[in-house]
């Protein structure tokens, strides 16, 4: 089919890059913007800018407000018919279902903590699934009051579900279109550098003057290989964090009895129980526990704080209180698990030294993670994967710059097309992201269901500018550059600025006052004014490469009006 | 304190590096030199070679005085990336900042 092994690998990395360099784009920004999550969450959600806070007291706080969470009402909706065995009798009353399970979750950048119960099916249909129905609450761990469970936290709800699931739940079909876009990127990557590989001889090249094919071209290959490592071990272990997801089909279909027999075994090696005894018990001090498991990591020299703590089989006999350490000072996502009988507070299990595989495989999700306290590195990762996003714009760009001209001449709609979608997913996402932003300062804070509102704005805005992305496309069939670009950069612009001052007006906080105090929200404005920048400065270089477009353009018509004349 | 004066320097070695490995390519050479025909002679290639991965080292043992060696490594290599990137934007702009630099390497380039 291909005369050289060079030319089947540009054919593999043009058409699956093409097709899947949408997705990728969508990874990689919203992969950069999850660096800040718990910051941008800061920036949408006022009440709760300050400064982080340890877990505070179980005893006092935290299992008094957990023993008020009822479920979910959608949770309890949708899943308790399924979970259900109807032949038992009918199924329990939402409010009077029992709690099995309690947890509470927060890291070194939370000032909020969340939490949670599972609450248990009393009739399972499969005594051996996972029986719960959830409910989850938001707490100010100073006073412990509740956060409106309406709110988005946009940065940790929204934009990072959105860099691994495209937040498309329905059957965890993003997950998996994710990674198999994950696959084609490191097949990109591959091919990429075996098409390229001339280009070692030039590195640090790239020619902004140059006509537009040859300077795209540089950039790609630029932006492509510099950052290759990155590119390489952020796609591989995003993999391997989602490893267990694409495999678990498997377990729950085919290996279902040996994965029932792993989790029996597995309890009866650690000695946490794996069922509810059936006899009731109350719950000891879970503070006294937590001081245990603190006092035991400090002798190990890696005193910390407790990042998450779950309580298992709650008010039974075999329940069981589990403390995990905050990831903070090291790559390695390791929690130094410890186990205690929740009535008597006797350790029943710490976790032991890792083998080197678990070592090495938590060392890779960790650095993906990044649940470690470093500001440095978390920026360079932004750049990393902005870069990332660079790389696959301008590959959807020179595919367009390299077929226009052909496309024309056959009166072919395909580079049209590509640059219209290039055109959505680059500045069209740009803007979505900020549209959330505005609407998130403009939509009343007392608002019913403002968190959904905030996504139908993301949405529509998104669509809105694909249709705008296409209406103004047909310049490319002319040969010429789509004003699309130019209009969405100036609009970004526009947006980006306003967020920052609807920031001021709604809080009251401007820039000179966080700058001084509060740096989450000082970065989140400050980021979108130096983005509003550079969309301006792309606007204004877009204009200028249009109007040299033109010419060339017109300089083509005639030599085709020429041509057919003969 | 001490780790965000190793990280500037780190950044600033890193750039060096890859600054005279950029030099120790002809094309970039003849870039920064602006003379067509000008190479950089084998000495002089050698020179910045092995400049330019020494300040590479060098930027890696100041992210190692930093941090705990797991983290630093992360760090070393997304700063190689920076660099890189920096130093190609350089040249695509601002390439007679490096003048000086290939200056200090061969004698012949203010001539």
């Amino acid at each position: 089919m291909f005369s050289s092994f060079r030319q089947s690998m540009a054919w593999v990395h043009t058409w699956f890059g093409l097709t899947l360099g949408f997705i990728l784009m969508v990874v990689f920004f919203f992969g950069s913007l999850s660096v800040f999550d718990r910051e941008i969450d800061r920036w949408s959600i006022p009440e709760s800018r300050f400064e982080p806070q340890v877990m505070p007291s179980v005893d006092d706080m935290l299992l008094p407000i957990l023993r008020s969470v009822e479920p979910d009402v959608q949770d309890y909706n949708t899943n308790m018919p399924l979970l259900h065995d109807l032949s038992q009798g009918p199924m329990t009353p939402r409010t009077e279902l029992p709690a099995d399970e309690f947890w509470a979750y927060t890291t070194h950048r939370d000032p909020v903590l969340i939490m949670g119960v599972g609450f248990l099916v009393p009739q399972p249909l499969d005594p051996e699934g996972h029986n719960h129905i959830h409910g989850n609450i938001t707490i100010d761990p100073r006073t412990g009051k509740a956060f409106p469970d309406d709110q988005l936290k946009i940065g940790s709800r929204f934009f990072y579900p959105m860099h691994y699931s495209l937040n498309w739940n329905w059957n965890r079909i993003g997950i998996y279109i994710v990674g198999i876009a994950a696959f084609i990127m490191m097949a990109a990557l591959v091919t990429g550098v075996i098409i390229h590989r001339k280009r070692f001889r030039e590195f640090f090249t790239f020619r902004p003057n140059k006509q537009n094919q040859r300077s795209v071209l540089d950039l790609h290959n630029l932006t492509g290989m510099v950052a290759l490592p990155f590119h390489f071990f952020f796609t591989f272990t995003g993999l391997l964090i989602f490893a267990s997801f694409y495999f678990f089909p498997v377990t729950h279909t085919q290996l279902e009895p040996l994965h029932d027999y792993h989790e029996m075994v597995e309890a009866s090696e650690t000695g946490l129980p794996h069922d509810r005894a059936g006899v009731p018990a109350a719950i000891g001090s879970v503070d006294a526990m937590v001081a245990k498991a603190k006092q035991r990591w400090a002798e190990k020299d890696m005193p910390g704080e407790v990042g998450f703590l779950k309580i298992t089989h709650v008010d039974d006999a075999n329940s069981f209180v589990s403390i995990y350490r905050a990831g903070s000072d090291r790559v390695a996502l390791v929690g130094e698990g410890m186990h205690f009988n929740a009535s008597t507070g006797e350790l029943i299990r710490e976790e032991p030294p890792r083998s080197a595989v678990s070592e090495i495989n938590e060392f890779l999700t960790g650095l993906h993670l990044q649940h470690f306290e470093h500001w440095l590195l978390r920026w360079l990762y932004v750049f990393g994967g902005l870069v990332g996003a660079i790389c696959i714009a301008t590959g959807f760009i020179f595919f367009v710059e390299k077929r226009k001209r052909q496309h024309t001449l056959q009166g072919n709609s395909g580079s049209q097309i590509v640059d219209a979608l290039a055109v959505t997913t680059v500045t069209g996402m740009l803007l979505a992201t900020v549209s959330i932003l505005v609407a998130n300062r403009l939509l009343p804070a007392d608002m019913v269901g403002k968190g959904y509102w905030e996504q139908v704005v993301f949405w529509s805005s998104w669509a809105l500018m694909l249709f705008h992305a296409f209406w103004r496309s047909a310049a490319v069939r002319h040969m010429r550059i789509s004003p699309a670009w130019r209009e969405q950069s100036i609009l970004f612009a526009v947006l980006a600025v306003a967020a920052v001052i609807l920031n001021w007006i709604t809080t009251g906080d401007h820039l000179l006052k966080t700058a001084f105090h509060y740096w989450p929200v000082a970065g989140v404005d400050l980021s979108l004014l130096v983005s509003s920048g550079i969309a301006i400065y792309a606007a204004r270089y877009l204009k200028k490469r249009e109007n040299i477009a033109v010419d060339k353009a017109i300089e083509f018509s005639a030599q085709k009006l020429e041509v057919s004349r003969g | 304190m001490v780790e965000v004066v190793c990280w500037t320097l780190a950044i600033f070695t890193t750039v060096f590096g890859m600054a005279c490995l950029a030099l120790s390519l002809p094309n970039h050479w003849r870039q920064v030199t602006g003379m067509e025909t000008s190479l950089p002679s084998p000495s002089e290639q050698l020179r910045l070679r092995i400049f330019g991965y020494s300040g590479l080292f060098a930027s890696f043992l100041l992210c190692l005085a930093a941090d705990h060696p797991s983290m630093a490594v992360l760090v070393w290599v997304m700063l190689l990336g920076l660099a890189a990137k920096g130093v190609a934007s350089i040249l695509a702009w601002r390439e007679h900042w490096l003048k000086p630099l290939a200056g200090l390497f061969s004698r012949t380039v203010y001539r």
